[in-house]
C-alpha cells in the first residue's frame, strides 16, 4: 500500500505507475471541513529522511468524495481513507460521513500526527485516550473496518497497541513520523515554520521495524508496517517481524512507482524462495 | 541531456525533477527541480532531442550534476508544473510581452521567449542582478533580437538599480493593450513586477518556486500563500491577473 500523506489522493500518480499493481492506497488525511495547513517552510530534507509539518492540509470530506473518489474508484485497488480531527467529535463526524460512502475499503484513524497544535485530546500521551477515540469511532464505523495509526513518540507502543485492540480496532498502522527538528545556523532559525516536524524516510526504518515487532507481540489484530520502507528488502523485514502488510511513504516522493516495484519484488521473492503464500513469512523471525 | 520524449513534451515555464544521486534511494533523497532552459534539436530537421538545463552549484545535488560526464545517466521526472499562458482567453492574443528575470530566474524564460517570437510577439527582456556576473546567458536573448533592459545593483552593467525601474517606465510609456508580463526570479522582484502590472492594468504571470519535495502535489511542501489565505501547491508557472 501507499502511506497516507505521501500519495495525495492517488489519481495524481496514475500516469506514473499501475495503481492496480498494489494492494491499496491510503489517501491523504481527510477532515470533515477543509484545512489549509501550516505556513511554509513545511519540509526540510535530512540525512536519509525528511522533516515535514504540513498540518493536515486537505480538501475536506465532501470534496474528496465528489471530486477525487469517483476517479479513484475506477481502479481495482483498495481505497483506505486516513481521517483526522482536532477533537473527538471531528473524528466521529468524518467517520460517520465516510462510513456511508461506497468505494472505501477501510478507514485509518490518525491519532498520531505531530504537526497540529490544537486538540483537547492527547491521543498519544495516554493509552486511555487512544482507547476512547478508537472505541467511539468504531461505534460509528458500522460498515467499514477501522485501522488505527499509532505514534512512535511514546515510551511503550505495546500499551497503545493493546488499548486500540481492546477498543475494537480492526488493524494497526505502525508507525507515524517521529518528532524532529532542524536549524539554520546562519539565521539561528528553525528550518520549519512550525519549528518541529515529523521525521520520515529510510532514517526511521530501524525504529519502525522495532516498534512493529513490539506491537505484533502485543496484539492479535493485524499490524501494518510503515516507516522508511523504500525497497523490497525493507518490506520483507517488516513482514518477517510480524507485519501483515506494509505501506510505502516517503519513497513515493522521489520514486513515484516505489510501491509497485516493491509489490513486484515481493512476488519475485516468493517465487525464488518457492513460497506459495506471502503470509507464510509473516512473523517468521528466528530469534 | 538527451531525452527526446521529454524534449517534445516540455512547455515554456515547466521544470523537471532530477535525482541527484547514483541510486534512487541514495542521498540526497528528494529530487531537485530545474527549469528547462532550452530544447536541443537535431540539426536540419529540428526535431526535439534533448533538454538544456541551467545548473548553479549551491549544494550537494547541484554539485553532483555539475560533476556529471557526457554519457552518464540521470533519472528525470517530468516535465512538471503548469506552463505559462501564451494566449489569454478573454483579452485576445498577446501582442507584446515583458519578460522580467532576476538572476537564475532567467532559466524559465528562454523557452518562452522563443515561443513568443514564433507566435509573432516581440518580447522585451528586463533582466536584473546584483552584478554583471549574475546576468548570465544574455547572448541567447540578444540572438533572438529582443529589446533588452539590463540592471545591476552595483552599476557594473546597464542601469543601476532594480529591474522594476525600466519595467515601470516601459509600461508607463506605451499603449498597454495586449501587453503581458511574465516574471521569474526572487520573491521580492516578482512581487514588485506583479504590483506594477496591477498598477498599469496588464496581466502578469509569475513562476513561483518554493522548497519542493515531490512536484506531484503529494507532499504539500511547496505551497504558496495567495488570495484569501488559501494555500496551494506552487508547482511553478502560477498566474495572477
Amino acid at each position: 500500500m501507499t502511506a497516507s500523506g505521501t500519495f495525495a489522493y492517488g489519481v495524481e500518480f496514475a500516469h506514473l505507475m499501475d495503481l492496480d499493481a498494489i494492494g491499496g492506497i491510503v489517501v491523504k488525511g481527510i477532515s470533515m471541513k477543509p484545512i489549509k495547513g501550516n505556513p511554509p517552510p513545511r519540509i526540510w530534507e535530512t540525512s536519509s529522511g525528511m522533516l515535514n509539518a504540513i498540518g493536515w492540509q486537505n480538501i475536506g470530506a465532501v470534496d474528496f468524495v465528489t471530486a477525487k473518489l469517483p476517479a479513484l474508484r475506477k481502479y481495482r485497488t483498495n481505497i483506505v481513507v486516513n481521517i483526522v480531527g482536532f477533537e473527538l467529535d471531528d473524528y466521529l463526524e468524518v467517520a460517520r460521513f465516510l462510513n456511508d460512502c461506497p468505494g472505501i475499503a477501510a478507514l485509518e484513524l490518525n491519532i498520531s500526527c505531530p504537526n497540529v497544535k490544537k486538540g483537547g485530546f492527547h491521543f498519544n500521551k495516554d493509552p486511555r485516550d487512544a482507547h476512547t477515540v478508537t472505541a467511539k469511532t468504531k461505534k460509528v464505523c458500522t460498515r467499514l473496518p477501522l485501522w488505527v495509526k499509532l505514534s512512535p513518540n511514546v515510551t511503550d507502543i505495546s500499551e497503545f497497541a493493546r488499548a486500540c485492540e481492546e477498543a475494537g480496532a480492526d488493524a494497526l498502522s505502525v508507525i507515524n513520523t517521529l518528532v524532529g527538528m532542524a536549524i539554520d545556523v546562519e539565521k539561528r532559525r528553525p528550518r520549519l515554520n512550525y519549528v518541529t516536524g515529523g521525521l520520515s524516510g529510510p532514517a526511521i526504518k530501524p525504529i519502525a521495524l522495532r516498534m512493529v515487532w513490539q506491537a505484533c507481540r502485543a496484539v492479535k489484530i493485524p499490524v501494518i508496517g510503515v516507516g522508511g520502507i523504500a525497497t523490497t528488502e525493507d518490506a520483507l523485514e517488516f513482514l518477517i517481524a510480524g507485519a501483515r502488510a506494509v505501506q510505502v511513504g516517503t519513497a513515493n516522493f522521489y520514486n513515484p512507482a516505489a510501491s509497485q516495484q516493491i509489490a513486484l519484488g515481493l512476488a519475485d521473492y516468493c517465487r525464488r524462495r518457492k513460497i506459495g503464500d506471502i503470509n507464510e513469512i509473516t512473523g517468521s523471525l528466528r530469534t | 541531456m538527451n531525452s527526446p520524449e521529454q524534449a517534445r513534451l516540455v512547455q515554456p515555464g515547466q521544470f523537471v525533477m532530477l535525482k541527484c544521486a547514483a541510486g534512487i534511494n541514495d542521498n540526497p533523497l528528494l529530487r531537485r527541480p530545474f527549469s528547462v532552459f532550452d530544447v536541443d534539436r537535431t540539426p536540419g530537421a529540428g526535431r526535439p532531442r534533448g533538454l538544456v538545463l541551467l545548473v548553479k552549484e549551491v549544494g550537494a545535488g547541484s554539485r553532483m550534476l555539475a560533476a556529471l560526464k557526457p554519457g552518464q545517466e540521470v533519472d528525470v521526472l517530468g516535465p512538471q508544473g503548469r506552463p505559462f499562458d501564451l494566449v489569454p482567453g478573454t483579452q485576445g492574443g498577446v501582442s507584446a510581452a515583458c519578460l522580467v528575470a532576476g538572476g537564475v530566474g532567467i532559466a524559465a524564460l528562454y523557452l518562452l521567449a522563443q515561443r513568443l517570437v514564433q507566435h509573432g510577439v516581440t518580447p522585451v527582456l528586463f533582466y536584473g542582478g546584483r552584478t554583471a556576473a549574475d546576468l548570465v546567458l544574455r547572448e541567447y536573448f540578444e540572438r533572438l533580437g529582443l529589446e533588452t533592459h539590463y540592471t545591476t545593483e552595483d552599476a557594473s552593467l546597464g542601469e543601476a538599480g532594480l529591474v522594476t525601474c525600466p519595467l515601470d517606465r516601459f509600461l508607463k510609456s506605451r499603449i498597454r493593450t495586449g501587453v503581458r508580463v511574465y516574471a521569474c526570479g526572487p520573491w521580492a522582484m516578482m512581487k514588485a513586477a506583479h504590483d506594477l502590472s496591477v498598477k498599469h492594468r496588464v496581466p502578469c504571470e509569475v513562476s513561483l518556486e518554493a522548497r519542493m519535495g515531490c512536484s506531484l502535489g503529494a507532499c504539500m511542501g511547496c505551497v504558496v500563500r495567495h488570495l484569501a489565505w488559501r494555500w496551494t501547491s506552487a508547482r511553478s508557472g502560477f498566474g495572477t491577473r
